[in-house]
Formats: C-alpha cells, structure tokens, sequence
C-alpha cells in the first residue's frame, strides 16, 4: 500500500483508466469498442506500414505551426488590449464572440481561402486557441498592481521600459494560465480541422477509418492525439514552473492553479 | 530647496464625483531637512508627496526644486512606498538596483552599488532572496535601499513604517536617522503618528483636510543626533509637542465631524 501511495498520482490514474477500458471492452465483445490490447495491436500494424509516422510528423507540424501563431498573436494582441482602452474598446466584442463561437465553423472558409492544405488546418488551430490566450492575456496585464508602475515611473520609466521590466514579469503567471489552456485546444483544433479537411494528417485517418466503422483505427489515433496532448501541456508546466518560481506557493493555490 | 506654491488637486472618480485633495496648499523643505508631513487620513498626504514625486499630474500652482519647475519624475528625487512595491520576481539585489537599470547604469556597476547598499541596510546574506521571503522590516529595508541607490537629493517617503510592527517601526526609524544624519539628504516624510512626526523631524507639517493644505509648521526642537540611544528622552519637549499635535488633529476631527454631518458648529 506504501508502495503505491508513492507512486505519482498521473500514470496511476492512467493505468487505471488501461484497465477497465480493456476489461469493458472485452466483456462487451462489440466491434465498435474494442479492447486497449486490440487497440494496440492495430497501432503497431499501422505504424509498421509507414503511413502512420508521416500523418503523425504532418500533424505535429500543424500544430506546431499553430500553437506558434496563437501564442505570438495571442500575446501580442492581449497586451495591447490590456494596455490600452481604445485597442480594447476595438477588438474587445470581436474576441469575446470568437471566444465562444464554435470554431469549427470557420473551417469551410479557411478551406476556400487556403485550399485543403496546411493552411487550413494551421488557420483551424489558431481559431480554437488565439482567443482564449487573448483574453487571459489582457486580463493578466490589466491585472498588474498598480503600485508596481507607479514606482517603476518614479524612477523614470517609460512605457518602452514599463512593459519588459514590470507588466509583461508580474503578468507571466496568469498569461502561463491562458497558454495551457490555448495549447489544449490547439490539439482539439489540430484533430477537428484535420477530420474536416481529411486529406492530411491523423485527422484523415480518423475520416477513414470512421467511414470503414473500423474502431480499433480511430480508438489508435486517439491514443496518440492523447499522448501529443499530454506532451504538449508537460512542456507548457515546464516552462510555466520555470517563468513563476518567484509566485509563493499558496497564490498558486488561490489562482485555482 | 522645494517650494510649493498655490498646489491644488482635485480628482474625479469613475462615478463622476470629484474629491478635492489639495487646496491651494503651500510648502518649503530647506536643503538637508527632515520634514515630517502629519494629518488626518484622507488630507492629501499622500497626493502631495506624489506630485512632489511627479507622479500625479495637478491642476493648478508650482512646484519647484532649486528654482527649477519639477516636470515629471526625476533623478533628483526618489520614492518609498508605503507596501514597499517590491518587485516579487526579483532578487533583493536585482529590487535595490531597479532604479539604477531604469536609468542606464551599466550591470557590474548597479550591483556593486546595489550590493554595498545591501549590507548598509543590514541585509548582508539575503542578496539572493526573493521579497516574499523576507519580513516586512526587511522588505522596507530594501525598498529604502533602492531609493538611496539612485543618490537622490530628496527622499519622499509615504508613510514608510506603516505596515510593519512596532518593534521593526523603532528599529527602522533609528536606522533611517543614522543614515540621514550621515548622508543628509533632504526628506520628506509622511506619517499619521504625532511621535513618529517628532521624532524624526526639523519641523512638522500639519496638513488639514478640507481644505487639503499645511495648516501649520511646528517646528521640532530636540537635540541631534537623535538616532541610538541620542533619542529623545520621551518627555519634556517630546511628550509636550505630540500632546500639542494630538490637540491640533483631534479639532481637526472634530471640525470635520461637524462639516459631514451638518450640524451646527
Ligand atoms: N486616484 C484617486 N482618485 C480619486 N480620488 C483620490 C485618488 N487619490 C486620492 N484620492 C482622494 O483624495 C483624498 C486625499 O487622498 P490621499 O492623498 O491619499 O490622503 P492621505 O494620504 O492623506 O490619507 C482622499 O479623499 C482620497 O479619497
Ligand atoms: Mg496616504
């Protein structure tokens, strides 16, 4: 029991999760939910035959390309809104609706502009992960305490000097906050405008695979959308604990982290 | 050395009202003194220091240092703040030597200074720390440090012994009377307390609210140096001009009182 109390609480819980998906999949004997063994059988069949690695290399590239663009832009943009009134009053109602629309919708139309490309897809992503980086952005920057700019001022700082040495450090933490949710979503993106584009990636062997109802194929690529996922949001907690050492302990509990 | 003349602030909050700070309010600090800035919470303490900072805008009167009109912050002056304004991600070096960065003073140069402040302040070993690692006193210390970094003639400073408890605030004061005596600059010291105002200062203004302005220069007239067991012995004249002020503040609260709530004087 002490043994197992050791153990971190993350691959516990996967290994868990394993085995009841291989114990229901084997009771239920259907062929639309297959058991993790199958499941994995079929991974190391698809990743034999080649096509699999290259969909997988195209679909990292895509979010990427993405996530890259979302954050830049996403950053970007929520600084100026935060920083100032007239930028926010301008391309506040814009954002807010694009937060919450569905962004798949945007897809057809990406499909039109950029062909059933790369393009598409990375345009996909950026519209299901700029908006929320945006958003927390701005709020973290209005966030920033006050007192802090103003004795940044006092000792002459300009706003050129303000932003590096003062609003963007004190607003890392919760623009860290937007950014792992925005990178989330970017692997959300990444899936759904590849299935809708079918024509690159994992999201077109999920099409397929879904037409032929060949589950063990679409459950495989899932698996792997998982472990990007995961690998994703590890690498975002690694730089986030690297940028907010200096955030004590229970303000991160506070934060709701 | 700063004379203010005909000062006036009034602010307008988000709901349109208007809060009138200072009043057409007036001030000399001599070169080299220490002049304590007392009055009722509210009276415009505060705004008076930050225009004299720069950092708040006013309305109407002048203020100059060395007969040169203040635009905006400057090297001349700095600032210690009330909640310290630390920078929690940084360093207590990296904090002291803020100023001297904003200003373009090269990297070697800024630490040693900031360094050598470090130790003056009594936080030799705790370079490395980070603010919230420290207890207020300590967070105050290097928030006095960073002013004195920057070599300003004139130090404002915001109630700077508020927030720490009152062995600390003993400590601290002693501590900014040594370095005054031996550095000298001209300070300007705001406080709410009738002994911190003696204690410290040449004079003590007593600013009024409504209207916000210095209603009175009481001059301090206790043997220097003051800091270390030179204290003043609490009695005498001590004890006599915080009585004296307390009477001054307290008619003070009276009058307001009456004003709010008006009744007949
Ligand atoms: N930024 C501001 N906006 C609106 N009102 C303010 C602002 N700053 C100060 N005031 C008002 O001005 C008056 C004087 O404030 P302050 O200078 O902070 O007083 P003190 O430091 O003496 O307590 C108060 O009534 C306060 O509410
Ligand atoms: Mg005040």
């Amino acid at each position: 029991m002490s043994a197992l109390r050791r153990l971190p609480a993350a691959p516990l819980s996967l290994a868990a999760g394993a085995m009841v998906w291989e114990v229901i999949g084997r009771a239920a004997g259907v062929s639309f939910f297959p058991p993790l063994s199958t499941v994995l059988d079929r991974l190391g069949e698809m990743a034999a035959d080649g096509a699999l690695l290259a969909s997988v290399r195209d679909s990292l590239l895509n979010l990427l390309l993405g996530t890259a663009i979302s954050l830049v832009a996403g950053i970007v943009i929520g600084v100026a809104m935060g920083r100032s009134r007239r930028v926010e009053a301008a391309l506040g109602v814009y954002v807010y609706a694009l937060l919450t629309a569905p962004s798949l919708v945007f897809a057809p139309v990406f499909f039109s502009l950029f062909g059933a490309g790369r393009g598409a897809v990375v345009a996909v992503i950026v519209m299901y992960a700029v908006f929320v980086v945006i958003v927390n952005t701005a709020a973290a920057v209005q966030a920033v305490p006050a007192h802090l700019e103003e004795m940044a001022r006092s000792y002459g700082a300009g706003e050129r000097q303000l932003l590096p040495r003062v609003v963007l450090p004190a607003a890392t933490p919760m623009i860290m906050a937007g950014v792992r949710l925005g990178v989330g979503r970017a692997v959300t993106g990444m899936l759904n405008g590849e299935m809708f584009i079918a024509v690159v990636g994992l999201g077109h062997i999920v099409t397929e695979a879904g037409g032929s109802f060949d589950s063990a194929s679409v459950l495989a690529v899932l698996l792997i959308v998982i472990a990007v996922a995961l690998v994703a949001i590890a690498l975002v907690q690694a730089a986030d604990r690297r940028l907010t050492r200096w955030v004590p302990q229970t303000a991160k509990g506070a934060q709701g982290k | 050395m700063i004379e203010i003349h005909g000062l006036s602030k009034t602010f307008t909050d988000r709901r349109g009202d208007t809060v009138t700070a200072l009043d057409d309010a007036r001030l000399d600090v001599a070169e080299n003194e220490f002049l304590t800035l007392l009055g009722p919470s509210g009276c415009g303490k505060t705004t008076l220091l930050k225009c004299i900072a720069g950092l708040v805008p006013y309305d109407s009167g002048t203020i100059e240092i060395d007969g040169r009109p203040i635009q905006g912050p400057g090297p001349d002056r700095a600032m210690v703040f009330q909640n310290f304004a630390l920078l929690p991600w940084a360093s207590v070096v990296d904090n002291v030597a803020f100023g001297l960065r904003l200003r373009g003073v090269a990297r070697a140069e800024r630490e040693e200074r900031a360094r050598e402040l470090v130790a003056t302040m009594g936080l030799a070993g705790f370079e490395k720390k980070l603010p919230g690692e420290l207890s207020g006193g300590m967070q105050q210390r290097v928030g006095i440090a960073r002013a004195l970094a920057v070599q300003p003639q004139v130090l404002l400073m915001d109630e700077p012994f508020g927030a720490v408890d009152e062995q600390t605030r003993r400590l601290l004061q002693e501590e900014l009377l040594a370095l005054w005596e031996e550095q000298r600059p001209t300070v300007v010291f705001v406080t709410h307390s009738m002994e911190e105002a003696v204690l410290l200062g040449d004079r003590v203004a007593l600013m009024s609210a409504r209207p916000g302005r210095v209603a009175e220069l009481v001059p301090v007239d206790l043997p220097r140096p003051r800091a270390r067991g030179g204290g003043p012995d609490r009695s005498g004249v001590y004890a006599e001009l915080t009585a004296y002020l307390w009477d001054r503040l307290r008619e003070m609260h009276e009058e307001h009182r009456t004003v709010r709530t008006g009744a007949p004087a």
